[in-house]
């Protein structure tokens, strides 16, 4: 027996272990080790958190671990698919049955920061377990591994089925609207919360969060003996379910062809028009939209989110936010374009080899970009105020909707060529369709960009407004036109003088950093480095839910406290409150963006 | 201005280095108008490096590239319009099919809508890509995507060829079809300079040769002088300093 061909499952699984290991040793260079010290940094802090609700409030532990849960569900569709470190494809032409292969790569999927930091949240458990006794700690211990595997798991089974199922429009479109769904609820899910009835221990909403594979932790440690002991096999049961059905989904998708998220096509193609300059190139970036089903599936996230926020606001019968769903939509579908070039790759080449192609390309992709949002955005506009009956809401909504779309057509271009995030080239990228292979932190820092500058784009429009209804207008459609044209300009400049530069970064990657002359957050000091992150994970919460959301029904006069900080307090100071929010969201974000753009203005100001 | 007595392509000290690696080391090249140039040289030598500098696609820590007299980092609009490029792989515009990307870049250049539509049916006829009419580049084969990538230097009739490795991935009636492509239109005047690693075959067809190694020029000049009495093949394993391995080790494969 000199030679082993088929090692046996603990030695693969120790392989593939020592195997995730050193590729996440390498890649801990730059800008991922530091996102992934932050990561693990503020996971840990989260994790510390969900102790503490297990000592101070037990109440709310199903829930908060339906927090996990949905962040293991929804985490990898929103950054695109996932950590794969270790890819299926790799191990293909092992002469192993592909259960093995799926133990394998699990026992590899946990060798790695997240399921650590949940495994600590989950620790939860135990610590709940105590009030109930030894026999309650020792079930919460099991349950916390029998959870955390279960987490791991559902996530897994999620990433494959979408990399093998998302092969058409309808399915992206789907698995857009879900979690565009999600991260609605996620933001406003207390609205319905409240409308269906209270929060005592019977409530609906409490049953599910025990329901959910997170909560069977919690009710086993409640349950006497023998149930808990049904519970936990119950657990074990569902995650030999789970594995077989991702080893079936990985084996499927090891042997399936399909590549780069491209839909199933009937018929030939629409013939090219026959133009020139600019409309050539929106040509190209429409047909794009249509057969990329990431494009697709991110829009649909985009416009599902800005419908679902205002209809849950709606259930209390809140009716403020309506009319101004389709302005969300736009925000929201900027961000999910943030990285234009970035997606397309190296394809970048070829404008810079044709003669004076960068303006048309930049003027195309901003033409193609209000062609796709711009109608869907109005009729949601018109239509959201009319129904509503928030007559009120006209000159801004009417002052904002151009601002917005300029600001959107002009941000969208400048970001993706001065702040782009190298991914994997197209046709390179693996059997995930979901997946750019770009660096997810930078990625969702980009959208998080987007999100903050095109309604600043705004402002001048909404300050219009407030001096007389309908200079807004004027205004809007003026610095909407403006943005479109001047940050387009700046950008096809930008392409022009340092596109050579864009295409290398995305060839090879960012430059040594020996020589580096392009400075990353990875460059600021450790402490700027957890500031910048804090600041862009949170600072939505005192702007939005506690700032400008209690401004809003101060202002019209919605009685309503919920759990609106501002609106708690002696009338007296409540409008501090509220502005204090405001001003503290701001300042996070500001600090959070400007930072890192001093230290890369300064950095080239020395270097040139 | 470009006169016909300048050479097609001159480098004069391109220098590149990535992070410690030096990948191209003051790259002296002279392609003369109208020459068949092969550029040889081990894998990693610096060959990609050197033509993506050349043509403007990768900005070099030093030296000057110029083709037909125009500097390419100076007149860089100008150079563009004298040159085909295939560079070794970049991504395409990936959600067209071969007709639309030949279609959407002629027009984009700026050729008379007639002019790019009788080119895009002529080059995918003759590059045999026709029949993948509903096929998206993206789901392409490599070799495909080489042909796509040769149509797409040769759309809009330059004056000098810049192909890397146009050859590899490519089946053996494509390869003759694009070898006598690639001979009309030097026959016809043009400049033509491929890399490659495989030595018969720029023996065949070219007429300049430079061998690259080390990211230095170790060789270069007419096919003759550089493999004098040789084959290419034994003056390239001469010149790079090389010895074939492959004869020891590897018992436990034979017995």
């Amino acid at each position: 027996m000199a030679h082993l061909l088929t090692p046996g499952p603990a030695a693969l699984a120790h392989h593939m272990i020592r195997m995730r290991l050193a590729l996440t040793r390498n890649s801990l260079r730059g800008d991922k080790a530091t996102n992934l010290y932050i990561g693990a940094t503020l996971g840990l802090a989260l994790a510390l958190g969900t102790i503490a609700v297990a000592v101070r409030w037990p109440a709310h532990l199903p829930l908060t671990l339906a927090g996990w849960l949905a962040g293991w569900i929804f985490g990898p569709i929103f950054i695109g698919g996932g950590n794969e470190a270790l890819r299926p494809e790799y191990l293909s032409m092992l002469p192993l049955a592909s259960r093995r292969i799926a133990a394998a790569l699990l026992a590899g999927a946990f060798a790695g920061p997240a399921p650590l930091v949940n495994l600590i949240a989950l620790l939860s458990l135990p610590v709940y377990g105590l009030r109930f006794g030894p026999a309650g700690v020792l079930i919460g211990l099991v349950a916390a591994l029998t959870t955390l595997v279960t987490m791991v798991m559902i996530s897994r089974v999620i990433v494959a089925l979408i990399g093998l199922y998302v092969r058409s429009r309808a399915t992206a479109a789907a698995v857009g609207i879900a979690t565009g769904t999600a991260i609605a609820l996620c933001s406003n899910g207390w609205a319905p919360v409240v409308a269906l009835g209270g929060t005592g221990p019977t409530a609906w909403s409490e049953i599910f969060v025990r329901v959910l594979p997170s909560g069977w932790g919690v009710a086993a440690v409640e349950a006497s003996w023998p149930a808990a002991l049904l519970i936990l096999l119950a657990a074990a049961g569902v995650i030999a379910l789970l594995l077989v059905a991702w080893a079936g989904l990985l084996s499927r998708r090891v042997v399936s062809a399909a590549r780069g998220g491209v839909p199933v096509r009937r018929g030939g193609p629409r013939p090219f028009p026959l133009t020139g300059g600019a409309r050539v190139a929106a040509a190209k970036e429409l047909r794009a939209w249509w057969r990329d089903l990431v494009r697709i599936q991110l829009l649909a996230t985009a416009f599902s989110y800005a419908i679902v926020t205002p209809l849950l606001l709606v259930t209390i019968g809140v009716w403020a936010l309506v009319p101004f769903t389709g302005l969300v939509a736009i925000v929201m579908a900027t961000a999910s374009a943030a990285n234009l070039y970035g997606a397309d790759g190296t394809a970048l080449w070829l404008t810079l080899m044709t003669p004076g192609a960068e303006r048309a390309d930049v003027r195309g992709r901003q033409l193609a970009w209000l062609l796709i949002v711009g109608p869907a955005a109005v009729v949601l506009s018109l239509a959201g105020t009319l129904a509503g009956g928030q007559t009120w809401a006209w000159p801004w909504v009417l002052g904002l909707l151009p601002a917005l779309l300029g600001g959107g057509a002009g941000v969208v271009v400048l970001l993706a060529v001065t702040s782009l995030v190298p991914g994997t080239d197209p046709h390179k990228r693996g059997g995930n369709p979901l997946s750019t292979g770009a660096d997810e932190t930078a990625e969702t820092s980009l959208a998080w960009l987007v999100l903050l500058a095109v309604p600043a784009t705004a402002l001048p429009a909404a300050g219009a407004v407030l001096l007389h209804p309908w200079a807004g207008l004027a205004t809007g459609v003026l610095t909407g036109l403006l943005c479109a044209w001047g940050f387009g300009r700046i950008a096809y400049r930008r392409l022009q003088e340092r596109g050579i530069e864009l295409l290398n970064l995305m060839k090879h990657g960012p430059a040594p950093r020996a020589k580096a002359s392009k400075p990353t957050t990875a460059d600021l000091p450790l402490r700027h480095r957890i500031g910048v992150t804090i600041g862009y994970t949170i600072a939505w919460l005192p702007l939005f839910p506690q700032g400008i959301v209690p401004m809003v029904m101060k202002i019209l006069g919605i009685d309503n406290r919920l759990w609106f900080l501002a609106l708690h307090l002696p009338p007296i100071w409540q409008w501090p409150t509220i502005i204090f929010m405001i001003a503290l969201g701001l300042l996070m974000y500001g600090y959070a963006t400007l930072i890192p753009m001093r230290l890369s203005s300064s950095s080239s100001a020395t270097a040139r | 201005m470009p006169t016909h007595r300048e050479p097609a392509l001159r480098t004069t000290g391109l220098r590149k280095a990535f992070g410690e690696h030096l990948a191209a080391d003051d790259i002296h090249l002279t392609v003369p108008a109208g020459s068949f140039y092969g550029l040889v040289g081990p894998n990693g030598a610096g060959k990609t490096t050197t033509l993506a500098m050349a043509v403007g696609l990768l900005r070099p820590d030093a030296g000057r590239a110029e083709i037909f007299g125009v500097d390419v980092w100076r007149d860089t609009v100008r150079a563009k319009e004298l040159i085909g490029v295939l560079p070794d792989g970049n991504a395409m515009p990936e959600r067209l099919t071969g007709r639309e990307v030949l279609t959407y870049l002629g027009l984009l250049r700026g050729l008379p809508p007639v002019v790019v539509t009788e080119r895009a049916d002529e080059l995918l006829r003759i590059l045999e890509l026709d029949s993948a009419e509903r096929t998206l580049v993206i789901e392409y084969s490599t070799g495909m995507r080489k042909k796509i990538g040769l149509a797409v230097a040769l759309l809009h009739a330059p004056r000098l060829l810049v192909l890397d490795e146009p050859f590899e991935a490519v089946d053996p009636v494509s390869a003759a079809t694009i070898r006598a492509i690639l001979r009309r239109f030097a026959a016809g005047g043009g400049s033509v300079i491929i890399s490659s690693h495989v030595m018969t075959l720029v023996e065949q067809i070219c007429d300049h040769v430079g061998v690259i190694s080390g990211g230095r020029v170790v060789a270069a000049g007419p096919l003759a002088e550089v493999r004098g009495t040789a084959t290419l093949e034994d003056a390239f394993v001469d010149l790079v300093g090389a010895r074939t391995g492959g004869t020891e080790g590897l018992a436990w494969l034979t017995s």
